[in-house]
């Protein structure tokens, strides 16, 4: 009797969690597919009577929120290429070669990473705005790579401490030069590690939005969280049902990506968290 | 195929010295064991022919090249990893293939080195599956076979067999020599295990604590041990190594310990009078008879022999190899006598050098020898 009492008490506590987690983005998703009308009444329908997507039309052809998209894309895409490249040579030099400072350089990498964003703001927007480069996607680019990149290299050193060093010594007397062993060798085992750490750069640069605000304020350059934001609140009045409508959007790419490569963002910080 | 030449080869980590001044003359031809144990400096050797590491001073020379600055990928070596390092994302033929590849060798010579190759080492209905399909031994073939496709100038095994079982283990030893009698290549063979190291090699080196404490064929690194490091190292059970004095009179040495006084041989200038160490082999220990008496401490069973572990009157161990019908009871009092012409003397001191003036003989020529009472004992 105890262990099935016992059973379904763990089961309670967990769909009660669940719950809890899945319930905003429920109604996130009823609210896009409501109609106005409907929106404020008391009490309010769980599910709508009207369905209607009047929302989504209405925000795909009558705001900037492909722009944003656009630019999200391009801005979660280029961050994302740069640090994976520069951070699996940073490993790979941080793992393999010997060189005196080794370790320290690998833990100043990581102090950076421990510093609150916030206090990098300013003197990162300074910096932009002598480099003529305020407003860009490419200013983000840069500003998100800062933040980013630290911990990508240690997640991927993790990875590349587990890949045993005779497989690039073999590769070397096979005959291939350290390049060559690099990218015969040790960038196919690397794959899971440069996968998770793609995923974990990309979600990052996608939600990101005090850097966006800051850097940036021209629609052009905006990507959508501080173009939605800025299009949909204002002091006097949220529009709700697009704002559910734009966020339903803003995540579907991440669920897509989310959901055919999860497995190596766990595998991902199980690296980091045991060997790291 | 191609000698190897160390000379003065020196190795530092820092200040720490792996390889002291190491001089190595390899022959065309031979296959040469680098034996020793953990951290004596024989992998780092290795490593530095291959080119996997750099010598901090002297030269490595490979055939008529001096090679101290060359990548692994320009000396004409293979070498076969201890972790076999088989690429896991290919399959065995093209683990095997890539070193061709490497190399520039078009597709179609190198499918027919590599059916080849798998054809000798029994691979070939392998050649499609991924490394971690494989067993241990299997593994073990596919690397060996990736470093064959080649044909190298010399080969280089890092320990290619310690990660099998025993049966396997032994398989594999008659199998690697036989290659290198069909092959007839430079052969470098790293290990601990001196067992592998005896049977397959023509020579030994014997490394300790980065020095090479002696490079002789088997056969006379057993007999005549260099010093008294190697006489230890080498031979299961070890040789009884037990301390004393050496004397002098009339020209003719004595070496006393407790419990034992005994007259040995000629002995090189450098000996002089004061400790030493008398060590014999556990076969030439005779059991049975003899003025030497002692207590049976241990006896061990192998099957087709018997260890037996005495301890003497004056408190010293030595062990004795009897064939397997004969036997002994713990606690049993035994005479004993020792094969004084394979007994050998080592100068004081952890690695003192053996100071027998003559070789080993080639028969045995049983000596009984005289026993005194210790003073303590008188």
């Amino acid at each position: 009797m105890m262990p099935t009492f016992k059973k379904i008490l763990f089961n309670l506590f967990a769909w009660s969690i669940v719950l809890a987690v899945a319930f905003p983005l429920f109604w996130m998703l009823v609210t896009s597919v409501k109609p106005g009308f409907e929106l404020f009444r008391r009490p309010p329908t769980i599910l709508p009577e009207t369905w209607t997507l009047e929302h989504y039309w209405k925000l795909l052809s009558e705001t900037n929120f492909l722009i944003y998209f656009r630019n999200s894309i391009i801005l979660s895409t280029a961050t994302t290429l740069v640090v994976v490249a520069v951070a699996t040579l940073g490993a790979f030099s941080l793992v393999r070669f010997k060189y005196r400072g080794r370790e320290s350089l690998a833990f100043l990498v990581l102090f950076t990473y421990l510093l609150p964003s916030v206090v990098l703001i300013i003197p990162l927007y300074l910096l932009m705005v002598g480099l003529g480069l305020s407003n860009t996607i490419f200013s983000l680019v840069i500003a998100y790579t800062t933040f980013a990149l630290p911990y990508a290299l240690w997640l991927l050193r993790s990875f590349m401490a587990g890949i045993p060093e005779d497989l690039e010594s073999a590769a070397l007397c096979d005959g291939a030069t350290r390049m060559g062993a690099f990218r015969d060798v040790i960038l196919p085992q690397l794959l899971p590690g440069i996968i998770s750490t793609a995923l974990f750069t990309f979600i990052l640069s996608w939600n990101e939005y005090l850097y966006a605000l800051v850097l940036v304020n021209s629609d052009a350059s905006r990507p959508l969280t501080t173009g939605v934001m800025n299009m949909l609140i204002s002091s006097f009045n949220i529009e709700w049902s697009l704002l559910m409508a734009a966020s339903v959007m803003m995540s579907v790419p991440l669920i897509i990506v989310f959901a055919f490569l999860q497995s190596y963002l766990t595998r991902g910080f199980g690296a980091g968290g045991v060997k790291g | 195929m191609a000698e190897v030449v160390f000379s003065n080869v020196q190795k530092k980590f820092g200040t720490f010295t792996a390889v002291h001044g190491l001089d190595l003359n390899i022959n065309e031809g031979e296959f040469v064991s680098l034996l020793g144990p953990s951290g004596c400096g024989k992998t780092t050797t290795l490593r530095m022919l291959a080119g996997l590491e750099f010598p901090s001073s002297g030269d490595i020379r490979i055939g008529s090249r001096v090679v101290n600055d060359l990548a692994p990928g320009e000396r004409d070596i293979a070498m076969v990893f201890q972790s076999y390092a088989l690429y896991p994302h290919m399959t065995v033929g093209d683990n095997m293939a890539y070193p061709l590849k490497k190399r520039g060798v078009k597709k179609a010579e190198r499918e027919a080195a590599v059916a080849k190759t798998a054809e000798l080492l029994q691979l070939t209905p392998l050649l499609s599956r991924k490394p971690r399909q494989l067993s241990g031994g299997q593994q073990q073939r596919v690397a060996l076979g990736r470093a064959l496709v080649r044909d190298p100038q010399v080969f280089l095994l890092d320990e290619p067999l310690s990660n099998l079982d025993a049966k396997l283990r032994g398989y594999m030893r008659v199998e690697l020599v036989e290659l290198h009698r069909r092959l007839g290549r430079t052969m470098v063979y790293v290990t601990h295990d001196q067992l592998e190291a005896m049977t397959m090699s023509d020579r030994i080196a014997v490394m300790e604590g980065g020095k090479l404490q002696q490079f002789a064929p088997p056969a006379e690194v057993y007999a005549e041990p260099a010093n008294r490091f190697v006489a230890s190292f080498i031979g299961t059970p070890g040789m009884t190594l037990m301390d004393g004095d050496l004397t002098r009179q009339d020209g003719c040495w004595t070496f006393s310990a407790p419990g034992l006084s005994l007259p040995v041989g000629p002995l090189k200038d450098i000996a002089q009078p004061g400790p030493a160490c008398f060590g014999v082999r556990p076969e030439h220990v005779r059991i049975g008879e003899g003025p030497v008496s002692g207590l049976v401490q241990v006896v061990e069973k192998t099957g087709h022999e018997n260890i037996v572990i005495i301890g003497l009157e004056g408190g010293q161990r030595l062990t004795g190899r009897v064939p397997a019908p004969q036997s002994w009871t713990i606690g049993e009092s035994v005479r004993l006598s020792f094969d004084t012409d394979f007994a050998h003397i080592f100068a004081a001191g952890t690695h003192g050098e053996r100071l027998n003036l003559t070789q080993a003989p080639r028969s045995a020529n049983h000596l009984n020898l005289t026993t005194v009472k210790t003073e303590t004992q008188s």
